[in-house]
């Protein structure tokens, strides 16, 4: 199993010195009670200002009021932090081809970006989705900090079976109903869904302001197409419906340029909605992907 | 067609899991992916409908399974039997009395010859035909041969017996014949369905019936009854379903005391009684003789001798006088004019008168006394020890058991009879037990037996007759076995009465001479105990010649069922006027052929087929072996 691989020390010694980069300001003024927002917990503090109906009273400027008699609350200048979700596609598509382990693969990197997410000390958490028996399963593990809980996430890695169907909006939908402060989201996908379908959900994540990041994930088998050649009754493991088909060199190339569409126009959505995208084809291309695809999603050493 | 053991079709299950096996690796994998959305712009096959290809190693796998298969449940095929060349055939001839019936002069066993000699006529060059015969007991008469002129010969010889034909000699000659490859039997009625069940099942066994004339007319019995005291009776019975005259004519000693003219309704038995005015005056040989002529002429005539009106002496020896008046008035019953000494053995005296005119029968009881002058002696219940051998050679009392069963000449059970203490007896070769008995501790015995020697007839009775035994209606056996063996011991010793078929025994000191009722002569030798023995299967009077002595015996038949002619037709086809050979044969079925060899053959032929095949493939795959 592929996801092993994120809690290796050695590759985790690779990813010690990256640092994910991230466009939006992480600061936020300590003290306002906005609804879905937290407040910065930073100490240097950066203003004052008068005291209106429902700020902290912790905050109060006890001398300002004894001298002044008027109340005055402080301002602090927060730390740097934001939330990074990384949501892992958990559908049964991504667990065929058994051989390509592509929901392996898509755990590793969702667990590999949480480390590298937690360089900053910025609060980091791992998701996966998908619809069971027509209900969206949509779970989280808590948000982790340090470096030093990223073990933390190894139960859930490895509790995370594929099954069910992919419903991308309906899984953003959830998170989104979550309230939770603009932040980092990655999404780990095969995207092996309608177009309309990932372009709605992908929208809806920008407009609720989080930064999205996309990681493309397919087996190494199934982008190429080469499977056996012969003829073959096809299976959709989602939807259960059967087809049959002739595999070989032909349909080789045909599936080359079917993944090469769909990676295009996921492609596309992204640079439409200034989303990072990256590719991951392959198992094998874990390490690859570090030094290749992490530039894209704005990785820096 | 069929199976010989249907049951074992179930290995052709096999068949289907090859089948199985085959379509499984012929079927298009399923494989499950991740989406069809990857094969969308993939053509299906052109032919959605498919068909089973031709596999050369799977249909021979498929006929070496089904080979074996058939071939393990027996498949076999029947075919008609082929006429070949050297097959051997038995003709087995029923020579009961009913085969003698005649009518129009020919009898139903000429029939049978008719016919056996059309099939011998008519074989394949190099058929054998065995000739085998039974009516008491089975008996081959002519070994297999293919000699046309040895099996005439043979056939010509059989002639009927005036005897019943028995079953059990019918297995016998069937069994005898088992060696052919058909067996022929001729007679006039079927055969018990059990002795040719397995015979008929194999398709080798023809029923040759052959019916004639039901019209006969027998004497059931003759009484002569006692001289000057009981009357004299005949029986006669019509076997056939028609109305019929019966002329009867008895005559005693050569002069006619009746004669006398029946009408009997269909299968009625009539008795009459003669002569007319009263019993017989005196004693002789009787004969009674039907006259009219009927189909069957061995139960025409019968004899019976009528005790000699003059006064023959007898004495009884007894320690018990109960015994001895009970043994007087037994000997009164079988003949009243015997005039009776009874005497206690210890108050015996020799009587010189008697040495010159000696008793006619000298009975024994608990006792024996030697040098009595009798000529036929009766031991009953002798003394452990008794010292007469010179009456009676090899005689030896060995004990006393304290209890017996007595049982008749069969030595069936069913008609045991508890007896009192009995001898332990053990007997001369020359004499003969009629009766047995299982004595407790020690086994079977002789119980009544009877012999002739030198000395005269001797009889031994080895149960004590005491506590008036004879006079017990509960031992009536006891009572019929000591009468019969009286009256043998004082029948003429030159003449005897007998039923066909039964052994007669006659002291013979040189070859004897035999006459038997058709005119044909033998000659007998003595054995070692200087007698003669004769079975006479002929009714009618058998003379035996031996030095200077003539002796006669008068064979009678009847039997019930065997002369019963009508019963042979009312199991056969309705044309009961019908004449000559009315043949019913059982239909042959065709020869079972187990093909089992060829299947087993066919089996390795496929597999190596298929090896070869498969052999073929190695070498164009490159593969070094298969």
């Amino acid at each position: 199993m592929l996801e092993t691989r994120a809690f290796e020390p050695d590759y985790l010694r690779k990813l010690d010195r990256l640092v994910l980069g991230i466009k939006r300001a992480r600061s936020v003024r300590t003290g306002e009670r906005r609804l879905g927002r937290v407040q910065g917990l930073g100490l240097e503090v950066e203003n004052f200002k008068e005291y209106a109906e429902g700020d902290d009273l912790r905050f109060l400027d006890w001398n300002a009021l004894a001298r002044l008699d008027h109340p005055l609350i402080r301002t602090f200048r927060s730390e740097r932090q934001i939330e990074i979700t990384a949501l892992v596609d958990a559908s049964a598509s991504m667990g065929m081809p058994e051989r390509d382990d592509k929901l392996g693969l898509g755990l590793a990197l969702a667990a590999s970006i949480a480390y590298i997410g937690m360089a900053d000390n910025d609060p980091v958490r791992l998701g996966a989705f998908s619809m069971r028996r027509g209900a969206m399963r949509f779970e989280t593990t808590p948000f982790h900090r340090r470096r030093e809980s990223y073990v933390n996430f190894r139960p859930f890695v490895s509790s995370v079976s594929a099954g069910g169907e992919t419903r991308l909006g309906v899984a953003i939908d959830q998170f989104l109903l979550q309230h939770r402060p603009a932040g980092v989201v990655v999404v780990i996908s095969d995207f092996l869904v309608a177009e309309g379908d990932t372009d709605d959900a992908l929208k809806r994540l920008t407009s609720a302001h989080h930064e999205v990041k996309v990681v493309h994930v397919l087996g190494e088998m199934e982008s190429t197409g080469a499977y056996p050649p012969g003829l073959y009754r096809i299976r959709d493991a989602e939807s259960g419906e059967t087809r049959e088909a002739v595999l070989g060199p032909e349909y080789a190339a045909h599936c080359r340029a079917k993944v090469e569409r769909i990676a295009s126009i996921v492609r596309a959505i992204c640079d439409r909605l200034g989303i990072a995208y990256a590719q991951a084809f392959g198992a094998r291309t874990l390490d690859d992907f570090m030094e290749r695809e992490l530039p894209l999603l704005g990785v820096v050493r | 067609m069929g199976f010989l053991d249907p049951r074992n079709l179930i290995w052709g299950l096999s068949i289907a899991v090859l089948v199985i096996i085959y379509l499984r690796s012929h079927a298009r994998p399923l494989i499950e992916v991740s989406s069809l959305m990857l094969f969308d712009e993939q053509p299906a096959p052109a032919a959605s409908v498919r068909r089973v290809q031709f596999d050369p190693l799977f249909w021979l796998e498929v006929a070496a399974l089904a080979a074996l298969t058939l071939a393990i449940a027996g498949f076999f095929v029947r075919i008609p039997e082929a006429p070949a060349h050297g097959r051997s055939r038995a003709l087995v001839f029923d020579l009961g009395a009913a085969m003698g019936a005649t009518d129009g002069g020919v009898s139903r066993l000429d029939h049978a010859k008719y016919e056996a000699l059309d099939m011998i006529s008519s074989a394949a060059p190099g058929d054998q035909f065995s000739v085998i015969s039974y009516a008491l007991e089975a008996q081959l008469v002519q070994a297999p041969t293919s000699d046309e002129k040895e099996l005439r010969a043979a056939i010509a010889g059989l002639r009927p017996f005036a005897v019943a034909a028995r079953p059990v000699a019918l297995r016998a000659a069937l069994m005898r014949a088992r060696a052919a490859a058909e067996i022929d039997l001729f007679s006039d009625r079927p055969p018990p369905q059990p002795a040719v069940a397995n015979l008929a099942s194999a398709g080798r066994f023809d029923f040759h019936r052959i019916s004639g004339s039901d019209a006969n007319l027998a004497i059931v019995s003759l009484d002569p009854g006692a001289p000057g005291s009981a009357w004299a009776r005949v029986s006669v019975r019509n076997f056939s379903e028609h109305p019929a005259t019966c002329d009867v004519a008895v005559d005693v000693s050569g002069t006619e005391v009746m004669r006398r003219t029946l009408v009997l309704a269909p299968r009625e038995q009539a008795t009459d009684r003669f002569p007319r005015l009263g019993p017989l005056a005196t004693g002789g040989l009787v004969r009674a003789r039907i006259l009219n002529a009927d189909a069957l002429a061995a139960d025409n005539t019968r004899y019976a001798l009528a005790p000699a009106s003059d006064r023959v002496s007898a004495i009884v020896f007894s320690p018990d006088p109960a015994v001895r008046d009970d043994l007087a008035r037994t000997l009164l019953a079988v003949n009243p004019n015997f005039r009776i000494e009874t005497i206690d053995p210890a108050k015996y005296k020799a009587d010189a008168s008697h040495a010159s005119n000696p008793y006619a029968l000298a009975i024994f009881h608990d006792s024996f006394v030697p040098n009595v002058p009798a000529q036929a002696s009766l031991l009953i219940y002798p003394p452990v020890g008794t010292a007469a051998s010179a009456l009676a050679p090899d005689l030896k009392v060995e004990a006393t058991a304290p209890a017996a069963e007595l049982r008749d000449a069969s030595g069936s059970a069913a008609t045991a009879m508890p007896m009192g203490e009995t001898r332990v007896l053990k007997l001369g070769e020359w004499m003969e037990p009629t009766a047995s008995a299982v004595l407790s501790g020690h086994g079977r015995a002789p119980a009544v037996a009877f012999g002739q020697s030198a000395h005269g007839s001797v009889g031994v009775i080895a149960f004590d007759i005491g506590d008036h035994m004879l006079l017990d209606p509960d031992h009536l056996n006891a009572l019929v076995a000591t009468i019969d063996l009286v009256k043998r011991l004082v029948a003429p010793s030159d003449m005897q009465i007998v039923p066909t078929g039964k052994y007669v025994t006659i002291p013979a000191a040189s070859p004897a001479r035999v006459t038997a009722p058709d005119g044909a002569v033998r000659s007998l030798a003595p054995d070692k105990w200087g007698r003669i023995t004769l079975r006479p299967l002929e009714a009618g009077d058998y003379t035996v010649a031996v030095g200077g002595t003539t002796t006669q015996i008068l064979a009678n038949y009847y039997d019930a069922t065997e002369s019963d002619l009508a019963a042979t037709d009312s199991a056969a086809s309705s044309s009961s006027a019908e004449r000559g050979v009315a043949a019913t044969s059982v239909p042959r079925e065709n020869q079972l052929q187990p093909l089992v060899l060829m299947l087993a053959a066919l089996a390795l032929i496929a597999l190596v087929a298929e090896s070869a095949l498969l052999a073929r493939h190695a070498a164009r795959w490159g593969v070094r072996h298969v």
